[in-house]
């Protein structure tokens, strides 16, 4: 609704004036095809009812409305206003177009915002300070996000049983390429490709680990240490078709040769720090994979990568 | 009352009083209540018509939705004329209902009216039996309506045939506007109007 012509100084243009509230025109539209203005708010009232031009009857609707010509924009923002306070005292009279900002700091707006001075850090319109309790209004902020923060965990639950569903059906399809594999020889190429980028997309999802102690390497871990590194493994998502194999490659009798013994593995120590590891989440254990590695020598490395487990210094 | 509809109100009403129409005596119009829902308005009959030296006082009501819907108008003088009820004075005029622009004020409405009886839409009446003589008795229409305009409206043209029959009534014992509204709807036939009075 338009703002009252009583409270402008000197004449406004009749063709200023918005036709529906007969106000000066406030927040202007035009009507697409003969160009009557109106307040935004009165003309989306008026359309709400009957889908024409108020003033001639021309069929509009509320997505073809336009903004007003700039001269018309520059003629209102240079009329001279007074407060919407003027009646609780304030004398300001002001342009139009800094009405807004005035308003927004006039002294004498009951409900200009002021920051709370006890130390709550809120900020509230100045009639509602004398009310204002940081302790009960601090409460209600915590109710309310601890509701989004319970909404936000159920959405959680939801997703991660859709991952969990989405992730067996792609298992399932990786199963049938694997048979198409084995039954089309032109398949294989895809598939080969197709494998190399699921290791690499999953070896991505996987944070870098350095080792800090190398000499604390578990080299012949028992069945359950395997277990569990392999349970971890599968959690994080490991393509099965390098599982088995990675699995295999926890123990020094399957490493390749520059780390097989004790004594090999001495003399190469110093080419440990060249390893790219990730984390095996959870555990005090890495993956060095060969899509990682590419860099090292073959007595260093093995496909698809090897498991080192360790005791401690896995950061 | 809802802020723009006191706004408009008030705007519109002080258009009215500085318009020219005002100064030709045509249209008039006065608050009823301070709150401006309810005003009083007057049109002049049109020159050339029934309802010429008659003035036709209005009931404006004003909806908290105004201008969003249109005014409730009514005659309060009564009238003969085929879109106003000769019986409650309700209008029927396109532009006091499903035509109603937000854009137009009460001076514009009050200029409809006045045109409205200049030029009556007989296929669109209020008052189906004023709309039946203004198609098959013009000049019965005519002489009805300006004889209306006399008893009603403050009207120059007397009828002294019509004045003797309605007397003829209420020495009867009937009331002189039921008397002129029986005469009236059977063509000023004396017996008909009788009988059906009596009936």
């Amino acid at each position: 609704m338009g703002y009252d012509l009583s409270r402008f100084q000197g004449l406004v243009d009749e063709e200023l004036i918005c036709p529906i509230c007969s106000g000066v025109l406030e927040i202007p539209v035009q009507a697409p095809k003969c160009e009557h203005a109106f307040c935004r708010a009165c003309i989306m009232e008026w359309l709400s009812r009957q889908a024409t031009c108020p003033v001639d009857r021309i069929a509009i609707s509320s997505n073809e409305l336009q903004p007003v010509p700039r001269i018309l924009k520059n003629l209102l923002a240079k009329l001279v206003i007074s407060c919407e306070y003027a009646a609780s005292g304030c004398t300001a009279i002001v342009k139009l177009e800094v009405l807004d900002s005035h308003v927004l700091d006039c002294e004498h707006n009951p409900r200009r915002p002021v920051l709370c001075d006890q130390g709550c850090g809120l900020v509230t319109p100045k009639d509602d300070l004398k009310d204002h309790n940081c302790v009960r209004e601090l409460r209600s902020l915590i109710q309310t996000q601890q509701q989004q923060l319970t909404q936000l965990e159920e959405e959680v639950v939801d997703q991660s049983v859709s991952i969990n569903e989405i992730r067996r059906e792609l298992n399932y399809l990786k199963e049938f390429v694997r048979a198409m594999r084995s039954s089309h020889p032109a398949m294989r190429a895809i598939a080969e490709q197709f494998e190399k980028d699921e290791v690499k997309r999953w070896a991505s999802t996987l944070p870098k680990a350095k080792v800090s102690r190398w000499g604390a390497m578990i080299s012949t871990p028992d069945e359950v240490l395997q277990a569990m590194i392999k349970r971890s493994l599968s959690e994080s998502g490991c393509p099965l078709h390098i599982m088995e194999d990675l699995m295999a490659n926890c123990h020094e009798r399957h490493w390749p040769t520059g780390l097989a013994s004790l004594q090999t593995r001495q003399r190469q120590r110093r080419e440990y720090d060249s390893y790219v590891c990730r984390r095996i989440p959870g555990k005090q254990a890495v993956l060095a994979l060969a899509c990682d590695n590419t860099h090292m020598s073959e007595e260093m490395m093995s496909e698809p990568g090897l498991v080192m487990i360790f005791a401690l210094g896995i950061e | 009352m809802a802020n723009i509809a006191a706004q408009r109100i008030k705007r519109e009403f002080k258009e009215v009083i500085k318009s020219e129409e005002v100064a030709k005596c045509a249209i008039k119009v006065e608050l009823v209540s301070d709150s401006y829902t309810e005003l009083k308005g007057e049109i002049a009959g049109p020159p050339d018509t029934p309802y010429e030296g008659g003035n036709f006082v209005l009931e404006i009501k004003v909806p908290e939705t105004y201008p969003f819907n249109p005014p409730k108008v009514r005659f309060l003088t009564k009238i003969w004329h085929p879109n106003i009820s000769s019986v409650t004075g309700a209008i029927c005029l396109d532009i006091l209902k499903d035509q109603w622009a937000a854009a137009m004020t009460l001076r514009t409405v009050l200029l409809s009216l006045q045109a409205l009886l200049s030029a009556a839409e007989p296929d669109d009446p209020q008052d189906a039996v004023v709309a039946k003589q203004y198609k098959d008795a013009p000049e019965m229409f005519r002489l009805t309506a300006r004889h209306w305009t006399a008893a009603y409206a403050g009207g120059p043209y007397s009828n002294p045939d019509f004045d003797s029959k309605i007397r003829r009534l209420t020495d009867m014992g009937i009331e002189s506007h039921d008397a002129r509204v029986a005469l009236s709807s059977f063509n000023w036939d004396l017996e008909r109007a009788t009988e059906q009075l009596f009936s």
